[in-house]
């Protein structure tokens, strides 16, 4: 489980405020005011508000809210490209924020690398050359690095686009080459903004599967930006939601869909189909000697509603949990899987 | 949205609000009467105000004659400044003078071929061949030697500045107004402060050149790196590059095009000093023309002229080449060949590769094998020359004759001429300097610049009047004034129904846009040549030549906005009913008038331009007072009638260009 790895990332009460004095924003901020009173009273935009949390190794972690809640600000602060007020970025225990410009920049060339969402290609050059830009501002040589440009290009899917421009390719193919310049240059940490936003729906869905399925070989870390909540639960192994700069719910995605902590977040998770989200361990019951556990259909734990229920529909309702090595971990009987279909919080 | 009307005229404001303008204008009629009436004259501006700037400059003025030798600010700068520019400059003269003519038509013709295939191979070989068929080969490559070291020198130091505006604001804000002020300042005003600094000869030609052709270099530059969209920066900010490698990998290569239109407008701009100039010791065509001017010796100067125009043409169509070509880079086509495809695809691969090398160096063996066996290709033969001067001077005989007056009807450009000097000019003159009162004169400025910038720039301009006074060019500015107005009055009139019409049918504007080019390629001071042909020296031939001039982007502008107007609000009115004619004055003039008011704005800026430099045919005015200054050597008058030209331009430019501010507002664009 990705739980158990370590942390790739660490973010501590970050802060970034937009104005003369952000400093003294950050203070009257930490006094208790809101983000409108600075806005109205001083014209500062607080754009990130003391933010903080884990990402591990490996692991997807989306970040999702609605425009204007900061969480572009937030990515930006992670690689600074926007210099963030305050706070702590930790790299494998190196503070980012402390490195030098050089040091930055060898970070940005060989361990973070970004997908944007309007592609943020380079018109003016061909998309192997476009590929290529992360190995050729590392120095790599021109023959290596166009090899290697090829196997990502390979990797995405554009095998015989190299020597097109950016603009005579489709939207979804520009950003599949916006995904291979990223992964060119076999970067530990890969960050989405929004990424998918600008294209068309199924387009989209198809990027999404893609994308899982090239985690599935790559098991990278990547830390990805939606204002979509389908996508965020679709993609995310652990979910922030963001609201004015703030985090105003983390979690793995089941959780925030079955335990959203306020108003806000409710309305997002309304127009999630529980079936698709609520998975088998967050249903199940201990078991019980009178279970009959080994005659039991056995599921593994993160099977969703989805495909317990026509399991259920079949046999008596009764379904063993089990995990890897086939050991019991649970029971999900036939109370615990109507409740969860009705909504109703299993007690 | 445009087509709601402001709330401020739904409820009616008070009367004397709306009625603001025509009263204050009421109000300046009666006091001018009302000073008129008053015992002293009011007409005349008091002689007893100058400031006698003329004085303390030609004192410094022979200071620097005493000192030029021995003070170390030429020791250490100004002569070795010189010294270099006119040795790089003699160096390059040489060089083309060298070398065999068929060698430099046939490069130029095989640079013409790689940029724009064979039109532009025959174009720009054939622009070069006809230069030298003038019998102004050797003036041409002068200039063309003139031409190489100022545009150089522009872009050296314009790109670079240009990168360094684009990355910190603050230079940007420092280059800011002095651009503007540079861009206003007709190129008359340059020459006199370089005169003073450099002397006669051609480096302060060189120094003159620069500084006109370098605004657009460095504007240009700017605007191209602004122009790169934050997300691609952001992007390779994010891949680590460095500085340099942004600058050099992505905001240059994506900039290449704007830069490109900045050197063309850098060339063409030097090409357009190249006559003035001359007026300073810069040698070549300009020369030609500007003597042939002076003597009226028309076709002497209409041979030079249009070398200049063929030099334009060939080094404005080159240079565009070039940016289109930067342009065609991020596009994935092959490269089309034509016809020539089979030939090139059963061509060895060198020579596919090489190809225009190898058809140089063959160039160059065979040229030279001539040069050395046979002639001295270095003389441009007298066998190929086109006799022009000769027939047009006759042309120019027959047209005294002939079309200064037709017959005895009355009609012709002669009666023409004294039509628009007896009724019109002298009578605007005599208004402005004799019949008006001054101060009414001043404050009728001031209400035009009031109302369109705000009191600010009334007060501004009130000043910069009375400033022509103190400058004692009262009356050579009301002179220029006078001849302004009619020449714009006149360009307006030609030009917007021009511009309606073009933006009406496809065929028209089809049929006009080669005359705009080819109108817009020729340096300002050409237009006098034939000009002076049909209506000999004086007022109106500056006027004619001001009216031609400013033609083509007073035209463009207002064809470009109606052609611009939303095709949705053009259904919607005809969906109302509307006839075209209620169309065109309902909805698209008014549509139109932002981009219009900055065609006016050009207009006015160009025929100034103009109106100044036809002081050296008899223009008189703020023109002929520099001229004096730099061909008598009165630095001091020279210096007085240049900041009254600026002045007088900035007031126009913000005059104008605050009304087009208006209407933008207005338009909410």
């Amino acid at each position: 489980m990705p739980t158990a790895a370590p942390a790739k990332i660490t973010c501590q009460q970050l802060y970034k405020i937009f104005g003369k004095h952000p400093q003294r924003i950050q203070a009257a901020l930490q006094a208790g005011a809101t983000k409108q009173e600075v806005l109205q009273q001083t014209g500062h935009v607080v754009a990130v508000k003391d933010v903080s949390f884990t990402v591990r190794q490996g692991e997807t972690f989306v970040v999702m809210g609605l425009s204007g809640s900061g969480k572009s600000t937030l990515v930006r602060c992670l690689t600074r490209l926007i210099e963030p007020t305050s706070g702590r970025v930790l790299l494998d225990g190196e503070d980012i924020l402390t490195m030098d410009e050089a040091r930055l920049r060898q970070l940005r060339r060989h361990k973070m690398s970004m997908v944007f969402q309007h592609f943020g290609l380079f018109p003016h050059r061909r998309v192997i050359d476009n590929v290529a830009y992360g190995l050729e501002t590392q120095g790599m040589d021109k023959r290596q690095r166009l090899a290697r440009a090829q196997e990502a290009l390979e990797l995405v899917g554009l095998k015989g686009w190299h020597d097109h421009f950016p603009g005579e390719l489709s939207g979804g193919m520009q950003q599949r080459v916006g995904l291979a310049r990223a992964l060119a240059v076999d970067p530990e940490i890969l960050i989405f903004d929004e990424p998918f936003s600008a294209l068309d729906p199924l387009i989209r869905r198809e990027m999404q599967d893609e994308l899982i399925k090239l985690q599935e070989i790559m098991h990278k870390t990547l830390i990805f930006i939606t204002h979509d909540f389908l996508e965020a639960i679709k993609l995310a192994d652990y979910l922030a939601i963001m609201k004015d700069g703030e985090i105003v719910q983390m979690g793995p995605p089941q959780q925030v869909v079955l335990h959203p902590v306020n108003e806000y977040v409710c309305e997002f998770t309304e127009d999630v189909p529980r079936s698709h989200v609520v998975t088998a361990a967050a249903i199940m019951r201990p078991p019980l000697p009178e279970d009959g556990a080994a005659y039991l259909p056995a599921v593994p734990p993160d099977v969703t509603l989805q495909a317990l229920v026509p399991i259920a529909a079949e046999r008596d309702a009764r379904i063993a949990v089990r995990g890897q090595e086939g050991d019991l971990l649970g029971i999900v009987d036939r109370r615990g899987l109507m409740l969860a279909l009705a909504g109703l919080e299993l007690t | 949205m445009a087509a709601l009307a402001p709330a401020r005229s739904l409820t009616l404001s008070p009367r004397w609000v709306r009625w603001r303008w025509p009263l204050i204008a009421a109000g300046l009629l009666a006091l001018a009467l009302l000073l008129r009436a008053l015992p002293w004259d009011t007409t005349t501006w008091p002689e007893a105000w100058d400031l006698h700037l003329r004085r303390p400059i030609d004192a410094f003025r022979y200071w620097v004659i005493g000192h030029r030798n021995t003070h170390w600010l030429w020791l250490w700068f100004f002569d070795p400044l010189s010294a270099a520019i006119d040795w790089s400059i003699r160096r390059i003269e040489q060089a083309l003078l060298a070398t065999p003519w068929p060698l430099l038509v046939g490069g130029v013709a095989l640079l013409g071929h790689r940029l724009g295939r064979w039109r532009l191979a025959w174009l720009s070989g054939g622009c070069l061949l006809l230069m030298g068929m003038m019998g102004l080969w050797a003036q041409s490559l002068q200039t063309l030697a003139l031409m190489v070291v100022s545009v150089g020198i522009a872009l050296q130091f314009g790109i670079p500045l240009g990168i360094w505006a684009a990355r910190s604001p603050r230079v940007d804000a420092f280059l800011r107004p002095i651009l503007d002020a540079m861009q206003t300042m007709p190129a008359f005003v340059y020459l006199i402060p370089v005169l003073l600094f450099f002397g006669i000869a051609r480096v302060p030609s060189v120094i003159a050149t620069v500084i006109y052709a370098l605004p657009p270099a460095i504007r240009l530059t700017t605007l191209g790196i602004r122009q790169v969209s934050p997300a691609t920066v952001e992007a390779a900010r994010a891949f680590g590059s460095t500085p340099r490698q942004l600058l050099f990998k992505v905001q240059l290569p994506l900039a290449m095009p704007t830069i490109m239109a900045g050197v063309n407008q850098t060339i063409m701009m030097a090409l357009g000093i190249v006559v003035i100039a001359a007026l300073i010791g810069a040698g070549g065509l300009g020369r030609e023309v500007l003597v042939g001017l002076q003597r009226l010796r028309v076709g002497q100067a209409f041979e030079a002229g249009l070398a200049i125009v063929f030099m334009a043409v060939l080094l404005d169509r080159l240079s565009l080449a070039l940016s289109h070509l930067s342009i065609a880079k991020r596009r994935h086509a092959p490269a089309d060949l034509g016809r020539w495809a089979g030939l090139q695809a059963r061509c060895p691969l060198p020579l596919r590769r090489h190809g225009y090398l190898l058809a140089f160096l063959l160039l160059l063996a065979g040229v030279y094998a001539v040069h050395a066996t046979l002639t001295d290709l270095r003389v441009f033969p007298a066998w190929l020359r086109l006799p022009l001067a000769a027939p047009i001077d006759a042309a120019v005989r027959w047209a005294r004759d002939h079309l200064y007056e037709i017959g005895n009807s009355g009609l012709g450009a002669g009666p023409f001429s004294d039509f628009l000097t007896l009724h019109v000019l002298t009578p605007l003159r005599t208004l402005f300097t004799a019949t008006l009162p001054w101060p009414a004169m001043i404050l009728a400025v001031a209400a035009l610049a009031a109302h369109a910038g705000g009191w600010r720039l009334g007060l501004a301009a009130a000043l910069g009047m009375l400033a022509m006074g103190w400058l004692s060019m009262w009356n050579h500015s009301m002179d220029t004034l006078s001849q302004t107005i009619v020449a714009v009055a006149l360009a307006i009139f030609i030009a917007l129904p021009l511009g309606v019409l073009a933006a009406k049918s496809d065929r028209f504007e089809l049929l006009l846009r080669p005359l705009l080019d080819f109108l817009q390629t020729i340096p300002p001071f050409v237009y006098l040549v034939p000009v002076i042909m049909l209506f000999n020296v004086g007022r109106v031939p500056g006027i004619i030549a001001s009216v031609l001039y400013a033609l083509p982007p007073a035209i463009r502008l207002t064809n470009l906005g109606i052609r611009r107007v939303d095709r949705e609000i053009l259904e919607a009115a005809r969906a109302f009913g509307s006839t075209p004619a209620q169309i065109l004055f309902k909805v698209e003039l008014p549509l139109a008038m932002p981009s219009i008011m900055m065609g006016i704005n050009q207009t006015v800026m160009m025929v100034l331009a103009m109106v100044i430099i036809a002081g050296l045919v008899g223009g008189g005015g703020l023109g002929l007072e520099a001229v004096i200054g730099l061909a008598k050597n009165e630095t001091g008058r020279g210096v007085e009638a240049g900041l009254a030209i600026v002045i007088m331009a900035m007031i126009f430019d913000r005059i104008t260009q605050g009304w087009a501010g208006r209407w933008r507002i207005a338009r909410g664009s």
